[in-house]
């Protein structure tokens, strides 16, 4: 459906996005994950033809949008970073405001509006100021007014940022709602690998403007496939206990929690009666020592050696 | 378009603070500082010979409309300036004057001017009734006889201790109104040009761009309802003078609505050009005051640029939208001139606008907040 050609976009010294390219198909829900500033929004707005490239093209049904943005525009729902939206109006003048601008008019807009508030489950606060709203409803409601031209193709820049997690879920639903229901392809970008893991079928993710990691979960996960994450829980943790097995030469990566290590080995390697060994000897009371299944987090660890969210 | 102005509407029908406060300000200012002069400047007068209060300069004073001239004998004349109570005073005499001077203030000008000009007025006439009785019957000789009167007036004036060229008519309420007015209308314009950044900023624009919505209809009805919402601010201040203080336009009312039309304009395009230029509302806020306080100072708005005397604040009026917009008031309010005088500021606003605008989208559509 559309596509991202070798995309790059400079701001005066630094590259927000280098070298980009990527894909979407009619009805796939794809994740854009990376940590903040590694060029999502960036990307995004690129992708959604408010932005220029300093370099590469983006093509819709295999027609670069950049010279003639009107067909693509017509079929994209754009979901902002920001609440993107008139405080001091209510919901249903904001719904009515954006539905008017995209040409509905009476009857039809009325009915619109309607339906997308049944879907953000707004409705019994239709009237009242958004301003007041609290910050779950606000996202909802920037979520509802990109959805009232029945786009084809829904970008969601981070709309989960700073919610409780009851909205959350909300959100997350309706977003595998309507990519069932109404087959609605979706772009959804974020910066929790969780959501991106329940919602997505195929991940990009980005660090530093730079593409790092491109496929479906499981293939993602396979570049850890010479790896394997071990988590060790503790009472109290120990300077010593950490240096020995930073040193240990079969230990690749050490991330320190509170209670809490994780390390990085090599799949075919036991090395549970060593580290048990090393509690002891460094006087550490063990609580557990698990294999963890990898997650996207772990990826991300693995390819730059940071955790996702800093 | 229209669907942008109702929301801008009903967004103002919510959260109308911004615009009462500097309504209020401005009227409120001009109420403090013109409202001694709301009514005619007080000058407490003394005739040497009764037979003047009732001559031709006695008439000719009534006539005035600046000033309330109260007869009274030269002692309390004498005692209401030493206790400040007037400014200055006159006493007058068959053919001379002399102006008491208390406070200097631009009404000693003023006040100089008028009756020297009552008394030379006074003089022409009498030549002329001279002439006729001197048997000087023919048209030519009449002439020649006025015209030898104006160019030898009997008495000189004392200009010494006045500017020399400075005397203009400076009408304080009319000055304080327009002054206020145009200062606080900065502030209400510049507040209603402001949500194009945030609106930038926060992804409102975005979303229009994606709509079927023209860039131009976006800016069009942004800055027009900018200008309307100034323009209604003067408009309520205008109205609330002229109708409930009573202060007299000098039955130029219309036209000075009308001929505010370009102030606003000019204004709604600088603070176009500065919301184009900050980076963000911290900023904005930080150059407005900056911004609108000089160009009340250096175009007039406080006092009248006459006033001023410093090279440099003179050459720095001349690229201040306020300056003309106080010069067009003035003009047609203070001094009725005819319109035509007023082309070149009118023109110089017009001018000064269209420029910003321009500019002004331009950097932002560069910039891509
Ligand atoms: N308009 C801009 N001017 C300059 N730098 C920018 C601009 N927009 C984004 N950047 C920079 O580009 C990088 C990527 O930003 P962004 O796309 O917003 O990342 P993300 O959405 O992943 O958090 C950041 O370093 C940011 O500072
Ligand atoms: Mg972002």
């Amino acid at each position: 459906m559309i596509e991202l050609v070798d995309l790059t976009k400079k701001f005066k010294q630094i590259y927000a996005v280098k070298n980009l390219s990527m894909f979407i198909e009619r009805g796939e829900i794809v994740g854009l994950l990376g940590p903040n500033g590694a060029g999502k929004s960036t990307a995004i707005s690129i992708l959604s033809s408010l932005v220029e490239p300093s370099g590469g093209d983006v093509r819709f049904e295999n027609k670069s949008i950049l010279k003639h943005p009107a067909p693509f525009r017509k079929v994209v729902g754009m979901v902002p970073q920001n609440i993107a939206l008139y405080s001091d109006l209510t919901a249903e003048e904001n719904l009515l405001f954006f539905g008017r601008i995209y040409r509905l008019r009476g009857k039809e807009l009325e009915r619109k509006v309607d339906e997308v508030l049944e879907q953000i489950g707004l409705t019994d606060r239709r009237r009242d100021v958004v301003k007041k709203f609290s910050g779950g409803m606000q996202r909802r409601l920037n979520i509802g007014v990109a959805m009232l031209h029945d786009p084809e193709l829904l970008i969601m820049d981070e709309p989960t940022v700073g919610i409780d997690p009851q909205s959350r879920n909300y959100i997350l639903e309706t977003v595998k709602r309507l990519n069932e229901e109404r087959k609605m392809t979706v772009l959804y970008t974020s910066h929790y690998m969780e959501e991106v893991e329940f919602l997505c079928d195929r991940i990009y993710i980005m660090d530093k403007g730079n593409l790092i990691a491109s496929g479906t979960k499981d293939e993602i996960k396979q570049i850890l496939s010479s790896e394997k994450t071990i988590s060790i829980t503790m009472e109290r943790l120990n300077e010593e206990f950490l240096d020995s097995l930073k040193e240990n030469p079969l230990v690749n990566r050490v991330t320190i929690g509170e209670k809490e290590v994780t390390i990085l080995v090599p799949r075919d390697i036991n090395i549970f009666s060593e580290i048990i060994k090393l509690a002891e000897s460094t006087g550490i009371e063990l609580n557990s020592v698990d294999n963890k299944t990898p997650t996207l987090e772990d990826v991300f660890l693995h390819l730059t050696g940071r955790a996702l969210r800093d | 378009m229209i669907g942008i102005l109702l929301a801008k509407l009903k967004s103002f029908i919510r959260n109308p603070w911004t615009f009462l406060i500097f309504t209020f300000m401005s009227m409120f200012f001009a109420f403090i500082f013109g409202g001694t002069s709301v009514e005619k400047a007080y000058v407490p007068i003394h005739a040497v010979n009764e037979n003047i209060k009732d001559s031709f300069i006695g008439q000719q004073l009534k006539e005035q409309e600046g000033f309330h001239f109260s007869w009274m004998t030269e002692g309390d004349l004498r005692e209401k300036i030493e206790t400040g109570k007037a400014e200055i005073g006159v006493v007058l005499q068959e053919n001379d004057y002399s102006i008491i001077v208390g406070v200097n203030s631009f009404n000693t000008d003023l006040v100089q001017q008028i009756i020297s000009g009552i008394y030379q007025e006074k003089i022409e006439r009498e030549q002329i009734l001279l002439a006729f009785e001197q048997g000087a019957s023919d048209e030519s000789n009449i002439l020649t006889e006025m015209d030898q009167a104006m160019e030898k007036p009997i008495f000189k004036i004392e200009s010494a201790s006045f500017r020399g060229e400075g005397a203009f008519v400076y009408d304080n309420s009319l000055h304080r109104i327009f002054g206020f007015s145009l200062f606080f209308v900065i502030y209400t314009i510049a507040y209603n040009v402001l949500p194009i950044l945030i609106e930038k900023r926060e992804g409102i624009w975005d979303r229009m761009i994606l709509s079927p919505l023209k860039k131009s209809e976006m800016y069009i009805a942004n800055l027009l309802y900018s200008f309307i919402t100034g323009y209604l601010q003067v408009l309520v201040i205008f109205l609330m003078f002229r109708y409930v203080v009573g202060v007299d336009f000098h039955d130029r009312f219309f036209e000075t609505l009308l001929l505010l039309i370009p102030y606003v304009f000019s204004i709604v395009a600088l603070t176009m050009l500065i919301t184009a230029i900050v980076k963000n509302v911290r900023q904005f806020n930080a150059v407005l005051p900056i911004i609108a306080v000089s160009m009340a100072m250096i175009g007039g708005a406080y006092w009248p640029i006459e006033i001023v005397e410093s090279k440099l604040l003179l050459i720095l009026a001349k690229f201040n939208p306020l300056t003309y917009g106080m010069e067009v008031l003035n003009g047609v309010a203070v001094y009725s001139y005819p319109l035509e005088e007023l082309l070149f500021p009118i023109s110089v606003l017009v001018l000064m606008g269209v420029t910003m605008i321009g500019l002004g989208i331009h950097l932002m559509e560069r910039r891509h907040i």
